[in-house]
């Protein structure tokens, strides 16, 4: 059989541009999530000001530098934000310009919308200035897999290349496929991942109609949590087959040993635990999870009053009383909802949790709740002896993945 | 309308495909510039926004150097300053 494992991360967020700069964030507690005046401009409504985890300016210039040739100005940020963490990744795997590239790699990178601020600036020409003439580039910058080209091109990967798209459990279901054409034994490596840049002027007014937003901050589990909040960046794991990689001596930095996908099938915004509970339980039971004591979880966790305590629910559902024992940890509310590219941040976040044996804690946190009854890691940074992984990923519409990883590889 | 200059052209073309402005001549392949169908788009886009100019898309097709690209460009500006 062939298994699949971790072998490069990477990561770029409100918290930084390098997986290590956002993993010090988290670690000392330290948010990405800030207030902002977005401002739309003389033919938009008034500005607005509001708490948001956008990537800091500069990272456009330094892809550039990295790749050694301009390429920036030919994406939207959402493409760049897998762009970045892939170098990164690959550099960590050794791989960056290995002949595997070329011709044994795939390239599986999850997006829940697409280039909203290339899409943005091209409609308020159209209809802010009038004008009939859109940009020649905008369908290339826009089209949702606009990020896996990019990486394709940059990298010289001539494998299977796509993107997937499930709202926030994008990434999520890339991680999955990703590791299925491993498996498959379609190719020896896969970049996984995603990303999003969806807080532009437009975007963040339409994620406030559907009542998501907290005005405030993001408090996962918290009797007093309001919402989500906007954040934009991304995140790639390079995965590898077992032997392949132990061949070339690289580093294993874990082994995905479980995952499960599922769709609610009830309603395209409420959560249904029965449905998470369907991901989590393939997941579990794939990674002989359920007779574990030793989980972290790193939850979904978006602070919005519904999704927090389905959560918990389901986790109780699958494993029964040992749910509330496994340590709970939920970094949006350090580095915001990157939607599609939220699985993906977090998973690289949970797998150096893992590592390093240290848990980050949930920021914000005021008030138990009784119905998140769950070992919540809170106030400050907890030992772990975790050999184990639970990466949750819901989406609006019900859809759900439950990844699963080693922190070893046997 | 105006006939765009020399200069003018290779600024905006700098610009647009983020080829340095010192690597920019005349006798330059577009190939070996980098310069992609996509780029000639968007040149094409600028140089008729800027100079109020419209040039046909099929025209700009053939050409395999900037300066071709650029005669093109130039050309459609002359004919629109002489109608």
């Amino acid at each position: 059989m062939r298994r699949v494992g971790v072998t490069g991360l990477g990561a770029i967020s409100s918290l930084g541009g390098t997986l290590e700069e956002n993993w010090r964030s988290v670690i000392s507690g330290r948010s990405g999530i800030a207030v902002h005046v977005m401002d739309p401009g003389e033919r938009g409504p008034p500005a607005q000001e509001l708490p948001l985890a956008r990537v800091e300016p500069g990272y456009a210039g330094r892809l550039d530098q990295a790749l050694g040739r301009p390429i920036a100005g030919s994406l939207d940020p959402f493409a760049m934000f897998v762009l970045i963490p892939a170098l990164e990744a690959l550099q960590q795997a050794g791989l960056r310009d290995d002949p595997v590239l070329r011709e044994d790699t795939a390239v599986v990178v999850g997006h829940g919308l697409c280039g909203v601020a290339t899409l943005e600036v091209a409609y308020e020409r159209f209809f802010g200035q009038r004008s009939p003439r859109i940009h020649p580039a905008t369908v290339p910058k826009v089209m949702v897999s606009a990020g896996a080209s990019a990486l394709a091109m940059a990298l010289h990967v001539h494998g299977p290349v796509f993107a997937t798209s499930s709202a926030c459990a994008s990434s999520g279901h890339a991680i999955a496929q990703g590791a299925a054409l491993i498996a498959s034994g379609e190719v020896e490596v896969a970049l996984v991942g995603g990303s999003e840049a969806a807080s532009t002027c437009g975007s963040i007014r339409a994620w406030e109609a559907i009542h998501a937003m907290s005005p405030t901050s993001c408090r996962p589990f918290s009797a007093d949590r309001d919402g989500m909040i906007l954040g934009e960046g991304g995140a790639i794991l390079v995965l590898e087959e077992v032997e392949h990689a132990r061949a070339r001596g690289a580093p294993l930095l874990g082994e995905l040993v479980g995952v499960g996908m599922s769709s609610d099938a009830h309603d395209i915004t409420k959560p249904a635990a029965e449905g998470q509970a369907r991901a989590l339980a393939k997941a579990a039971r794939a990674a002989r999870a359920l007779e574990r004591t030793d989980v972290l979880v790193s939850a979904h966790g978006t602070g919005t009053p519904l999704n927090d305590s389905t959560e918990a629910e389901a986790l109780v559902e699958v494993f029964g009383e040992a749910a509330r024992k496994f340590p709970v940890i939920a970094t949006k509310s350090a580095h915001g909802h990157l939607i599609g590219g939220s699985a993906a941040l977090q998973a690289v976040l949970g797998l150096r949790a893992l590592s390093e044996g240290l848990a980050p804690p949930i920021q914000n946190f005021t008030t138990h709740d009784p119905a998140c009854d769950l070992d919540l890691v809170l106030g400050a940074a907890r030992p772990i002896t975790s050999g184990m992984l639970l990466q949750n990923a819901f989406a609006f519409g019900g859809l759900n993945v439950a990844l699963a990883f080693s922190a070893g590889v046997s | 309308m105006a006939k765009p200059s020399d200069d003018q052209l290779f600024d905006l073309i700098a610009e647009e495909t983020q080829v340095d402005r010192a690597a920019l001549n005349r006798n330059a392949g577009l190939a070996d510039l980098g310069i992609a169908s996509l780029d000639v788009m968007s040149i094409l886009f600028e140089v008729e926004e800027r100079f109020g100019i419209q040039v046909e898309d099929e025209d700009l097709a053939t050409c395999t150097t900037l300066g071709e690209l650029m005669d093109k460009l130039a050309g459609a500006g002359a004919a629109a300053a002489a109608s």
